[in-house]
C-alpha cells in the first residue's frame, strides 16, 4: 500500500491528463450500463407502483385481450364463491388540454371495496346520485390542479364533449399514478363515450379471505372459460419490460464494448507507462522488491484507477439515468397511453455493485499484460540509461497463431451457427481474432503507410511511419481500440440503414392505402373503436374506390402480448401484398381470406418459433381459435409480432365488429385533399375521427422508427466519443514517452514546426489504421449485429447493408479528430525544455 | 562471504558477447576492494552479478552461505534485499520522493512498521550527515548530497555487504574524495564488506585490495 | 321478513328502514315472552297490500352539508315476496333515476338501478348491498325485505312500555346483530341500533307517528352514520295504502318504458 502512496500516486499526479483519459472508457462504459438500467429499472419501478396503485386490492384481473369481453361475464365471476368482490373496468386514454388523461371507467357502486378514492369521504363527491346520473360526471386526483365542477372538454365518439369534475380524489394511491393524469369515470358512460358498446375491458376481483391466488385463479379460470386471461395485476408489466428489456440488451452491448475499448485503452497506457518506469521498477528491484510486489503495485494501480473511474461511471450514469428516464417513460405510452414518470430514480445496490465488479474486472484484465512485463523488467538493463525493452518477436507470433486459431473457430462457429451459444461463440472469437491481429495489421499497414507519408512530407512522414512501426506497443493498444469503436459505429449505422430500407420497402408494399380514417391522431391508439356501419357510410362517399376495415388489438397469444390485425384479408392480398417470406403467396392470402389459416409476421414467427403450418390457439371469449399459419410476411407493424386474421373470423369468435382504421384507396384520378374533406365534413363533427394521409402515416411510421433508434445514436455517439479519447490517449503517452527522442531530434536541428508536423502525422496515421481496420472488423461485426437482431432482438431479418455513408463520414470525423488530438501533444511536445527532455528517464 | 567459481557470462544480441569468461574469486567478511578494468572489461557484469541482479551464464556464485543459482527470482530477491546494498553511479533516486521517503523505500518493501521505518530512515540520514535535509527531493540537492541518499539508502538494512557502481563518476573531484571518506567511514564504522567498482585509479588505490578485470578475466589481484 | 321498506310501509311507515327494523316481530302472546311473536305482530299490525308516498330526504354529511332529495315511492305485494320501485323527482340533476326491488322470501332481494341519462339498467350486486345508497345513510341492503324466517331474536330485556329485542341475521348480511325497541301498547320500533364485527354502524330513530288507515306509521325517520358522523332525515308525505298498482309496473322493461 505504502508503494502506491510512494510510487504510483505520484505518477499519477504528474500524469493526471493521461489518468483520467485512461478511465474514460471504463467511465463511459459503467455509466451506460448504469444509467441504462437504472433508467430502466426506475421507470419500471414508478411503472409497477402505478400498476400497484390502479389495482388497488384488486388481486386477480380477468381480461380477454384489447378487445375485450361482454358484460353477462361479469355475473358468472361475482357468482363465483370465492370472489369477494368483481368490479368491471374500461380503460382509455384522452387527449385534453391538460395533456394525455387516463380514464378509468369503474363501477361507482361496487368498485370501492377495491380501489380506495374515497367516494364518500370529506365531501371529496359533492353528490353521489349527481356524479351516477349525469353521465359527464369526472372524479379526477386533487394533483390534476382543477376545482369541484370545473369543465374539461374532450373528443369522444359523439364528438367534442364537455366533462364535469364531481369529485376529487386526495393524492396519496390512485390518485397519484401516472402523476395524478388519471380520472374515474362511471363505467356504463364510458361504455358510451368510447364506443365500447356493451362490452367491459377486464374485471378487477378480490378473493374471499383464506382463499389463495391459485385458487382464485383455477375457480374463475373454471367460471369464464379458456379464452380469457386470469392474472394478478401485476402481469400488466410484461408487455412494458419486453420492451424494455430490448433496451437492457442493446444498452448492455454498448456497455460491453466501451468497456472492451476502455481495456484497451488502459492496456496502452500501463504498457507505456511500464516502459516510462522500468528505470523506477529497475531500482525497485535493485533495492529487493520481488516480481510480485512490482505485479501487485501495477494490477492495484489499476484496480484503483478502475474503481476511480467505475465511480465516476456511476455518477455519471445515474445523472443520466435521469434524462433517460423521460425518455423510456415514453415507451410506456404504448401500454397506458399516458407517458409514465419515474419520480425518483431507483439506484439498486446490486447495479451498482455488478457495476463496480465490472469496471474494475476489466481495468484489472487490461493491466494483467503490463503488469507482469513490469515483473519481468531486468533490473540491469532498465538501470542502464537509453535502452529498451522491446517487445519480442515471439510474443508477436503466438498472437498471430492465436488469431489465426481463432479465425478459424470463428469460421468453424458460423457453419455451426444454428446454434445459438456457437453463435455467440463464433461472434466473440471474430472480435477476439480482429484484436489479436491488431499489432500485426498495424504494423503492416504502418509499413504500406510509409511511403504515403513520405511522399507527403519527407523527413516529417517518415519520422512519422517509424515512430509507429518501431513503437508497434505504443500504437496497437489505440489502434484496436479505435478499430473496436469504429466496427460498433458501422455496425450500428448498418443496423440502422438497414432498418430504414426495409421499413421503406414494407411501407411502399403494406402502407400504400391513401387515406386512413383513425379514432388518434397516432395510430397506435387503441382507445376508441368506431362502428363497423361507418364504414359503409365512408365506401358512399365520392371518390373512394375501397374501404378496408381494420382491428388491430393485443390478444396473448403463447403467452405474450401480439398483435392481432382483422381485417379483409382477400382485399388486402390484392391491394397491399407482401410477398411471403415461407409458404405460398398466393395460397397464403387464399387460405386466410376464407379464415383458413393466419399469417404470421416474420417477428412473430422469430420470436415465437412458429413455422407455417403450425397451428396456434388463441384464447378468445367465445372459445379459442385454432388456426394453422398458412405464410409468414415481412411486417414491421409491431415489436412483438403480429397475426393477420380474417375479419369475421375475429368477429365471430371476440362478438366485436368494431374498428381501429379504416384503410381508403381512392378512385383514379380522385383529390386526396377533397376526399379527406368530404369525410371531415360527413363524419368529423358527430365522431371523434381523424384523416390522415398516406405521407401522414409514413412520417409517423418513420418518427417511430427514429424514437427506436434514438439510444443507438446515443451508441454511436458514445463509440466515437471513445474512440477520440483513445487518440487523444494514445499520442499524450506516446509523446511523453518519446521526449527524449524528440529532445534529440531538435538537438540534431528540427524545426519545432516539423516536429509538430510529426506528431499530427503520427496522429493522422493512427486514425487512418484504425478506420481501415475499423471499416474491415465494421464489416463482420454486422454481420453479427444484423443476425443478433433476426435472432433475438426483433425476429426480422433486416438485410446487409454495409454503411457506406456512415464509412464516408466517419473518415473525415476520425481523421479530423485525430488531428485535433494532437494539437496538445504536438506543443508539448515543442514546449518541453531541451535539456530537461535529454535528461529525462 | 562471497566466492565466485568458474563464472561465465555471455549476452545473446545479434551477436554474441562474453562479459565474463570463468572468473573466480574469493572475497571475505569485513574487506574493502575495488574492482578496477577498461570500459566493456566486465566489471559492471561482476557487480550485477554478485548483487543477484543477473545470473552468470556458467559457474557458481555464493553470497554468505547461499548459492545464489539455487535460489528462484525471490530467493534472489530476498539474498539481494537482506544482504545486499547498491550505490549506483548515477544515484537512481525517486525524483518523486523525498530523501527520508527514498531512504524508506528498501524498509517498506520489507514490510517493515512505519515507526520503525522512519526511525530508522533518520539515523541513516544522520549518519551520512543528511538530518537536516529529509524533506528536500533530490532535484534540490547537490550531486553528492545525492549521492549520500542514495548511500543512506543503501545501508537502509545493514546490509553485510555494499555494491558501488562508480560512486564517484558522476561527481567532481573533491566531492568524489568525500564521498569516498563517507563509504570509508561506513565500512570501518558497520563493518560491512565493500566493492567498489571503478575506472579511476585514485578510488581503487584506497582499497586494500584492487581486482583489476581485463576482458573478462581477473587479471590481476592486489592486495596492499 | 320485511325489511325496512316493508315495515316502515306499515308499522312505522318508514319506507326505507332499515332491514334490521324489519325483524322485528310480532304478536306478542299472551306471555308476551317470545321475541318472534312480538315481531310477527309487528308485522302483522303494519300489514298493508301496497303503498305509495312521497319521500324528502335531507343528507347532513359531517361538514354539515345538506343536500335534499324527493322521490316517489311505490309498493306492492306481501311482505317478503313484495315489489317496490323509488323514482328520484328532485333535483333536476338526479330526476328520473330509480331503484327496483324485487325481494324474494327465500334469498336476497334483486336490485336494479336505472339512469334515463344514459338510457340503461345496472343490476346492482350482492357482493355491493353494503354500500351506501346514493350517498345517503342506507345501505341498499337497508331497503331489502326479509323474512322473519331469516332472523334468530332474543328478547334482551323488558323497559316497561317498551322491549329490546336483538336480532341476530342466518344468512350473510353487512351486519352481525341489531338490537331494536318496541313499544308494547302498539308494536311500533321506535330505535334500531345495528351492528356489525367491529361496533355500532347505524342509529334509526322514528318519531312522529300518526295512524292511517289504522297502521301506526313514523313519518319521520332519522339515520346516523355512527362511523361517517352523517344523518339523513326522511319525510313522508301524501302516504297512501292499499293504492291500485300493477305488477308490471315493477319490473326492469318497465323502468326503461318511463323513461
Amino acid at each position: 500500500m505504502i508503494l502506491l502512496r510512494l510510487i504510483s500516486w505520484p505518477y499519477a499526479r504528474k500524469h493526471l491528463l493521461r489518468t483520467l483519459l485512461t478511465t474514460a472508457g471504463i467511465v463511459l462504459g459503467v455509466a451506460v450500463f448504469v444509467g441504462m438500467h437504472t433508467a430502466n429499472q426506475s421507470v419500471l419501478a414508478a411503472f409497477h407502483q402505478t400498476i400497484d396503485r390502479i389495482a388497488g386490492q384488486t388481486q386477480l384481473q380477468i381480461s380477454a385481450g384489447e378487445p375485450g369481453f361482454e358484460e353477462s361475464v361479469l355475473e358468472k365471476v361475482q357468482n363465483v364463491a370465492e370472489v369477494r368482490a368483481a368490479s368491471p373496468v374500461i380503460e382509455a386514454t384522452v387527449q385534453t388540454d391538460r395533456g394525455n388523461l387516463l380514464i378509468l371507467g369503474v363501477d361507482m357502486l361496487g368498485d370501492r371495496s377495491l380501489r380506495t378514492y374515497d367516494l364518500e369521504g370529506d365531501a371529496s363527491i359533492d353528490d353521489p346520485l349527481v356524479f351516477l346520473a349525469q353521465p359527464d360526471s369526472l372524479l379526477v386526483s386533487q394533483n390534476l390542479g382543477v376545482k369541484l365542477n370545473a369543465r374539461i372538454p374532450m373528443r369522444t365518439m359523439e364528438g367534442e364533449r364537455t366533462f364535469v369534475v364531481r369529485g376529487i380524489m386526495k393524492p396519496g394511491g390512485l390518485a397519484s399514478a401516472f402523476g395524478g393524469n388519471l380520472a374515474i369515470m362511471d363505467i356504463y358512460a364510458a361504455q358510451k363515450i368510447f364506443g365500447r358498446g356493451r362490452r367491459f375491458d377486464r374485471i378487477d376481483v378480490a378473493l374471499q379471505d383464506g382463499v389463495s391466488l391459485d385458487q382464485g385463479i383455477a375457480k374463475l379460470r373454471a367460471a369464464v372459460g379458456p379464452g380469457f386471461q386470469v392474472e394478478p395485476p401485476s402481469s400488466r408489466g410484461e408487455q412494458f419490460e419486453a420492451t424494455s428489456r430490448i433496451y437492457a440488451l442493446a444498452s448492455n452491448i454498448t456497455s460491453v464494448f466501451a468497456l472492451f475499448i476502455g481495456m484497451f485503452i488502459i492496456y496502452n497506457t500501463f504498457a507505456i507507462a511500464v516502459t516510462q518506469r522500468r528505470s523506477e521498477i529497475g531500482i525497485l528491484r535493485a533495492l529487493g522488491a520481488t516480481r510480485g510486489q512490482i505485479r501487485t503495485l501495477f494490477l492495484t494501480e489499476s484496480a484503483i484507477s478502475g474503481l476511480i473511474g467505475t465511480l465516476a461511471g456511476v455518477v455519471f450514469g445515474i445523472v443520466m439515468a435521469r434524462a433517460m428516464a423521460g425518455y423510456i417513460g415514453g415507451l410506456l405510452e404504448e401500454v397506458y397511453g399516458v407517458a409514465q414518470t419515474a419520480d425518483s430514480i431507483q439506484v439498486e445496490p446490486w447495479l451498482i455493485a455488478t457495476a463496480i465488479v465490472m469496471g474494475v474486472v476489466t481495468s484489472l484484465i487490461a493491466a494483467v499484460i503490463p503488469a507482469r512485463a513490469a515483473a519481468y523488467v531486468d533490473p540491469v538493463k532498465a538501470l542502464q540509461k537509453g535502452r529498451y525493452q522491446s517487445l519480442g518477436e515471439g510474443e508477436n507470433r503466438m498472437r498471430r497463431r492465436w488469431a489465426m486459431a481463432c479465425v478459424v473457430a470463428a469460421a468453424l462457429a458460423l457453419v455451426l451457427n444454428r446454434y445459438t451459444p456457437i453463435f455467440y461463440a463464433g461472434y466473440v472469437l471474430a472480435v477476439l481474432a480482429a484484436v489479436l491481429m491488431a499489432p500485426a495489421a498495424s504494423l503492416w499497414l504502418a509499413r504500406a503507410l510509409r511511403p504515403v507519408l513520405a511522399k507527403l512530407r519527407p523527413v516529417e512522414g517518415t519520422l512519422a511511419a517509424d515512430s509507429l512501426i518501431q513503437g508497434p506497443r505504443r500504437t496497437s493498444g489505440t489502434v484496436a481500440a479505435l478499430m473496436l469503436s469504429l466496427a460498433l459505429v458501422i455496425s450500428l449505422g448498418g443496423l440502422a440503414r438497414s432498418s430504414y430500407n426495409s421499413i421503406a420497402e414494407w411501407m411502399r408494399i403494406a402502407l400504400n392505402p391513401d387515406l386512413f380514417v383513425t379514432t388518434a391522431e397516432s395510430v397506435t391508439a387503441r382507445s376508441f373503436v368506431f362502428p363497423a356501419s361507418l364504414g359503409d357510410g365512408l365506401r358512399k362517399i365520392d371518390g373512394i374506390d375501397e374501404v378496408q376495415l381494420v382491428r388491430s388489438v393485443r390478444v396473448l397469444v403463447k403467452n405474450t402480448p401480439v398483435m392481432v390485425v382483422a381485417t379483409d384479408v382477400a382485399s388486402l392480398g390484392r391491394r397491399g401484398r407482401l410477398p411471403a417470406v415461407e409458404g405460398s403467396t398466393e395460397e397464403m392470402y387464399r387460405e386466410a381470406a376464407a379464415g383458413r389459416g393466419l399469417i404470421a409476421s416474420e417477428n412473430f414467427a422469430r420470436l415465437h418459433g412458429a413455422r407455417v403450418g403450425e397451428v396456434l390457439e388463441i384464447p378468445a371469449p367465445e372459445g379459442v381459435v385454432k388456426l394453422p399459419v398458412v405464410g409468414i410476411v415481412r411486417d414491421f407493424s409491431d415489436q412483438q409480432g403480429s397475426l393477420v386474421m380474417a375479419r369475421d373470423v375475429f368477429v365471430k369468435y371476440w362478438h366485436d365488429d368494431s374498428v381501429n382504421v379504416f384503410r381508403i384507396y381512392l378512385k383514379p384520378g380522385a383529390n386526396g385533399a377533397s376526399v379527406r374533406q368530404k369525410i371531415l365534413e360527413a363524419y368529423g363533427n358527430q365522431q371523434r375521427l381523424f384523416v390522415l394521409t398516406n405521407a401522414d402515416l409514413r412520417n409517423y411510421v418513420i418518427r417511430v422508427t427514429d424514437q427506436w433508434f434514438g439510444l443507438t445514436y446515443v451508441q454511436i455517439a458514445v463509440a466515437v466519443l471513445v474512440a477520440v479519447l483513445g487518440i487523444v490517449n494514445a499520442l499524450t503517452v506516446s509523446i511523453t514517452d518519446r521526449r527524449r527522442e524528440i529532445g534529440v531530434l531538435r538537438a540534431v536541428g528540427g524545426m519545432r514546426q516539423q516536429i509538430r508536423h510529426t506528431v499530427w502525422m503520427e496522429a493522422s496515421a493512427i486514425g487512418a489504421i484504425g478506420l481501415v481496420l475499423g471499416f474491415a472488423l465494421g464489416a463482420v461485426q454486422l454481420y453479427y449485429s444484423v443476425e443478433i437482431a433476426r435472432r433475438d432482438l426483433i425476429g426480422i431479418d433486416i438485410g446487409y447493408a454495409y454503411p457506406l455513408s456512415t464509412a464516408l463520414v466517419l473518415a473525415p470525423v476520425i481523421l479530423a479528430a485525430a488531428f485535433f488530438a494532437a494539437i496538445a501533444p504536438g506543443e508539448s511536445a515543442v514546449r518541453g525544455s531541451l535539456v530537461e527532455a535529454l535528461e529525462y528517464e | 562471504m562471497i566466492h565466485l567459481r568458474g563464472v561465465f557470462k555471455q549476452f545473446d544480441g545479434k551477436r554474441k558477447v562474453t562479459a565474463l569468461e570463468g572468473v573466480n574469486l574469493s572475497i571475505e567478511s569485513g574487506e574493502m576492494v575495488s574492482i578496477i578494468g577498461p570500459s566493456g572489461s566486465g566489471k559492471s557484469t561482476l557487480l550485477n552479478l554478485i548483487g543477484g541482479l543477473d545470473r552468470p551464464t556458467e559457474g557458481e556464485i555464493e553470497i554468505d552461505g547461499s548459492l545464489l543459482a539455487k535460489l528462484d527470482d525471490d530467493g534472489l530477491t530476498r539474498v539481494r534485499r537482506d544482504k545486499i546494498g547498491f550505490i549506483f553511479q548515477f544515484f537512481n533516486l525517486l525524483p518523486t520522493l523525498t530523501c527520508l521517503e527514498n531512504v524508506s523505500l528498501p524498509l517498506h518493501l520489507r514490510g517493515w512498521p512505519r515507526k520503525k521505518i522512519e526511525e530508522r530512515a533518520k539515523e541513516l540520514l544522520s549518519l551520512v550527515q543528511l538530518g537536516a535535509r529529509m524533506d528536500h527531493l533530490p532535484d534540490e540537492l547537490s550531486g553528492g548530497e545525492r549521492q549520500r541518499v542514495a548511500i543512506a539508502r543503501a545501508l537502509s538494512v545493514y546490509p553485510p555487504i555494499l555494491l558501488a557502481d562508480e560512486p564517484t563518476g558522476n561527481l567532481d573531484t573533491s566531492t568524489g574524495v568525500e564521498i569516498l571518506r563517507l563509504i570509508r567511514d561506513l565500512h570501518e564504522r558497520l563493518g560491512a564488506t565493500v566493492l567498489i567498482v571503478t575506472h579511476d585509479l585514485a578510488v581503487a588505490d584506497s582499497c586494500r585490495r584492487t581486482i583489476h578485470i581485463r576482458d573478462g578475466h581477473v587479471f590481476q589481484d592486489v592486495r596492499r | 321478513m320485511s325489511e325496512g321498506v316493508r315495515i316502515g310501509g306499515r308499522t312505522r311507515s318508514m319506507t326505507v328502514a332499515p332491514r334490521i327494523v324489519a325483524l322485528m316481530a310480532f304478536v306478542i302472546p299472551v306471555f308476551a315472552q317470545d321475541p318472534k311473536q312480538i315481531i310477527e305482530e309487528v308485522q302483522k299490525r303494519s300489514r298493508s297490500n301496497s303503498q305509495r308516498y312521497e319521500g324528502t330526504l335531507e343528507v347532513t354529511g359531517a361538514e354539515h352539508h345538506v343536500a335534499t332529495k324527493r322521490w316517489i315511492f311505490e309498493r306492492l305485494g306481501s311482505f317478503g315476496d313484495s315489489k317496490s320501485l323509488l323514482r328520484f323527482t328532485a333535483p333536476p340533476e338526479v330526476k328520473g333515476v330509480a331503484l327496483l326491488i324485487v325481494n324474494h322470501p327465500d334469498r336476497a332481494s334483486d336490485q336494479w338501478m336505472w339512469r334515463p341519462s344514459i338510457g340503461r339498467d345496472q343490476r346492482i350486486a350482492l357482493q355491493d348491498r353494503s354500500t351506501r345508497f346514493f350517498g345517503t345513510d342506507f345501505s341498499f341492503e337497508d331497503l331489502e325485505e326479509r323474512d322473519v324466517n331469516q332472523y334468530d331474536f332474543k328478547l334482551l330485556a323488558d323497559e316497561g312500555s317498551q322491549w329490546k329485542i336483538e336480532s341476530r341475521p342466518k344468512k350473510s348480511s353487512q351486519y352481525a346483530y341489531s338490537y331494536m325497541w318496541i313499544k308494547k301498547d302498539n308494536y311500533t320500533i321506535t330505535k334500531v341500533e345495528a351492528y356489525d364485527k367491529k361496533g355500532l354502524v347505524r342509529t334509526i330513530d322514528y318519531r312522529d307517528f300518526e295512524q292511517m288507515k289504522g297502521i301506526w306509521t313514523a313519518r319521520t325517520t332519522e339515520v346516523l352514520d355512527v362511523r361517517r358522523k352523517s344523518k339523513t332525515i326522511l319525510k313522508f308525505d301524501k302516504l297512501e295504502y292499499d293504492v291500485p298498482l300493477k305488477q308490471d309496473q315493477f319490473t326492469v322493461e318497465a323502468l326503461r318504458r318511463e323513461s
